[in-house]
């Protein structure tokens, strides 16, 4: 039967096929090696979009590596903390998440559901500090870069501590009686003992106690404490718990503390109103070493760097919190491992260490060498530096060992409703004992 | 006749055969019908989209809730071990608790401010035009925007209410509204009955315009006052509108989530956890993975929910009839 007019001939038609196929078949089989050695696209997700100096910073990085490695390139996007991790909570489950992602040690469950890449053997784990990498180990494998670590450290304002006649002791680390003193003092001059916000962050408001309990257990009794296998009816910590009502009840906190976020309670203390003591991560630096305009601290600011008081008979005096932050890790579905692990490897070298405490002028897990920082802020690295002079370190905050229950406890009771003097010490032990103590 | 045309015709065949052949054959009286091969072929891309973005997370939540999810790849059965579980859980009991409170106390602010609002524009005040736009605005702007911005409204250094409250001589009422366990929830239905005021107030509104001006003149000719006209009339009349008001109130507060996650995370202390905001944290916030908890708690809000439906269902099936 003839083909219709408008069809190919049927000679055409044999000849044309079999030699499409072809063409196809060659395609399908050239299409991946083409792929290999074309260019490849990593997605990166950072936090810090509103910190100028550690943002400058990875973008600095993901620059220089795309220079050196054209078939790498970057599609890097800062997000805010809490938006990236509902992101990457339901992107990893649907294969959907990017090739390196922002994230920090107390998300360890996305290592132990086999979310995470283990970075053994993308980065020279040697260029890592031990105590960095332990944070991130899992099952004995590391599965983050520890770009960022920070101590908890007390700033203050070196001009309102003499306006209300207290000279800070030589060793910069007062007794309870003198740190009780100073806070009745500020809040009697109308000035805010300390500042602090937990509008946005479930960690902030604990930091004064946390520390406080640090001191006075010591690393084990304190470790026990935070995993659960020692109660917070315990005498020391009631004690240690008493006397932060204490100060709680003399006013030491803003009413606005329940609303305040993390950015604003920085602003509260170095602009408007001003606060004596602001109790923060050494990562203050990010927001506050900015200028004025774009919400850091004023110029000429009278920054002073204290030690937190000794309790009375506090266990470890020199204890101090020291904990990774800001991690980059490898999506474990990613399609293009080995540029992000090439990408990741470009950062974690000495080099990089040193810039970033040179930029951010803030601790990083990655090692580093002291001796080559050169930074305008070198007064402040020394005073960070002598602040942690014969410390010992408690790796780690209380998040990074509570979670579930646990966890939101802690963020609800001692972070928010404890500081801000809506619950008494018992209730809060009580509530505190009830969600951890069931967990451990 | 029709005998004998019914003798003529062949015997239906025992089987599926003839019945499907029904199915499928054309309707033959009425006009507007069609088959189901092309009914179907048009309601495909629509039944498409409701089962993939409606029924299937319906059906795999309540799967899931049978579950521990750990993984896309891996879950562990668990029967009705989170079901045990969610009613022993006293985090989930206190949102119960401020969801129930939220939904059977706010709706009355909605429904009352929204009445008195449309009475006063029924009434001919000033400026009418203007304020009829001015309180319908902000059911337009997102819970985002409400959120954030009465959050600085209820700031306890520069928020305009405490600002207000001291320059009047009350400055000792100044409080931390959403940081204080006492204030916070009651702040926040104040914050949701200012949203939705103004759709309450266009329903009232044309409720009010459709109600039979004879009576209200019959009403005026016995002398009654304005109050009385208000309370015997007006609102007996409005009843199945206000009822239909605060339903629907009632559903949509059993459900919020947006304004409480912006203004408060459902703290402090719990004091404004309702069941959504518990969901999220314990899918989302608790360092776990696991998916089957939280849609355990969803399973049980959703027939809860779903009783109350039937529930006012039930109550509200008998209507008042007036004669006018």
């Amino acid at each position: 039967m003839p083909l219709p007019r408008f069809l190919p001939s049927a000679v055409l038609v044999q000849r044309f096929v079999p030699a499409l196929a072809s063409a196809l078949a060659c395609a399908a089989l050239a299409g991946p090696v083409l792929a290999q050695t074309s260019q490849q696209t990593i997605t990166m997700w950072s936090h810090w979009p509103d910190e100028q100096s550690k943002r400058g910073f990875v973008e600095e990085r993901v620059k220089k590596f795309e220079a050196a490695t054209p078939q790498c390139k970057v599609n890097l996007q800062f997000v805010q903390k809490s938006d990236l991790y509902a992101s990457v909570k339901t992107s990893v489950r649907t294969g959907q998440a990017p090739d390196i992602f922002w994230l920090e040690p107390d998300e360890i469950a996305f290592a132990r559901s086999g979310y995470l890449e283990p970075l053994d053997r993308y980065i020279n784990l040697n260029n890592l500090e031990d105590w960095a990498r332990q944070s991130w180990s899992h099952n004995g494998k590391v599965y983050g870069l520890p770009v960022e670590a920070y101590t908890v450290e007390l700033y203050y304002n070196k001009n309102l501590m003499k306006k209300v006649g207290v000279t800070p002791p030589p060793g910069m680390q007062m007794s309870q009686a003198q740190f009780t003193d100073l806070v009745k003092k500020s809040a009697a001059a109308g000035i805010t003992p300390v500042a602090s916000g937990v509008g946005d962050r479930p960690y902030p408001g604990a930091y004064l106690l946390q520390e406080m309990l640090l001191r006075k257990l010591g690393l084990d009794d304190y470790r026990a404490l935070l995993t659960g296998k020692l109660s917070f009816t315990d005498p020391r910590v009631i004690e240690t718990m008493n006397w932060i009502k204490e100060l709680v009840d003399a006013g030491a906190y803003p009413k606005s503390f329940s609303t305040l976020k993390l950015g604003e309670s920085h602003y509260y203390f170095h602009t408007n109103p001003g606060a004596m003591m602001f109790p923060i991560a050494s990562w203050y630096t990010g927001r506050a070493f900015v200028s004025a305009e774009k919400g850091g601290q004023p110029q000429g600011f009278p920054l002073g760097l204290m030690k937190y008081p000794a309790v009375d008979g506090a266990k470890c005096p020199e204890c101090k919190t020291l904990a990774v932050g800001g991690s980059y890790v490898m999506y474990s579905r990613s399609k293009n491992k080995e540029c992000a692990g090439k990408l990741l490897n470009s950062i974690a070298t000495v080099e990089n260490g040193n810039k970033w405490m040179e930029e951010v002028l803030l601790q990083t897990g990655v090692r580093t060498d002291p001796s080559r920082i050169q930074s305008i802020h070198a007064q402040y690295f020394k005073d960070l530096q002598d602040r942690s002079t014969g410390a010992k370190f408690f790796i780690g905050t209380p998040l990074h060992y509570m979670s579930g229950k646990c966890g939101d406890t802690f963020s609800q009771v001692l972070n928010r409703a404890f500081p801000a003097g809506l619950i008494s010490v018992k209730d809060a032990a009580g509530q505190m004992d009830a969600a951890c103590k069931a967990a451990s | 006749m029709s005998n004998s045309i019914s003798n003529a015709l062949p015997a239906p065949k025992p089987g599926w055969r003839p019945k499907l052949g029904a199915l499928l054959a054309p309707p033959e009286a009425d006009s507007r019908r069609t088959s189901w091969p092309t009914l179907m072929l048009f309601l495909a891309p629509a039944l498409l989209v409701y089962a993939a973005l409606t029924a299937y997370p319906v059906v795999r939540t309540f799967y899931n809730s049978f579950f521990i999810i750990n993984d896309i790849a891996s879950s562990d059965f668990v029967g009705l071990a989170h079901f045990a579980e969610v009613f022993r859980d006293a985090t989930f009991l206190a949102a119960v608790r401020n969801t129930a409170i939220w939904s059977t106390v706010a709706p009355f602010l909605d429904v009352i401010t929204g009445l008195l609002l449309a009475l006063c524009l029924y009434a001919g005040v000033p400026f009418a035009r203007f304020l009829r736009v001015a309180w319908f605005t902000p059911v337009l702007l997102s819970y985002v925007v409400v959120g954030i911005m009465w959050v600085w409204i209820y700031n306890y250094d520069w928020g305009v209410v405490n600002v207000a409250l001291r320059n009047v001589g009350l400055g000792h009422w100044a409080q931390a509204w959403i940081g204080d366990p006492r204030f916070a929830l009651a702040s926040l239905m104040v914050t949701h009955a200012w949203k939705w005021a103004g759709f309450n107030m266009v329903v009232c509104l044309a409720a009010l315009h459709s109600l039979p001006s004879e009576v209200l003149e019959a009403a005026e000719l016995d002398n009654c006052g304005w109050w009385e006209k208000l309370v015997h009339v007006i609102v007996p009349m409005l009843w199945p509108t206000l009822l239909n008001l605060y339903i629907l109130a009632f559903i949509g507060k059993m459900k919020v989530f947006d304004l409480v996650w912006i203004m408060t995370e459902g703290g402090p202390v719990w004091s404004t956890e309702t069941v959504s905001t518990y969901v999220y944290k314990r899918a989302f916030n608790w360092n776990t993975f696991d998916l089957g908890y939280p849609s355990a708690i969803a399973v049980v809000w959703f027939f809860v929910v779903v009783g109350f439906v039937v529930f006012f269902n039930v109550l509200f099936r008998r209507r008042e009839r007036l004669e006018y």
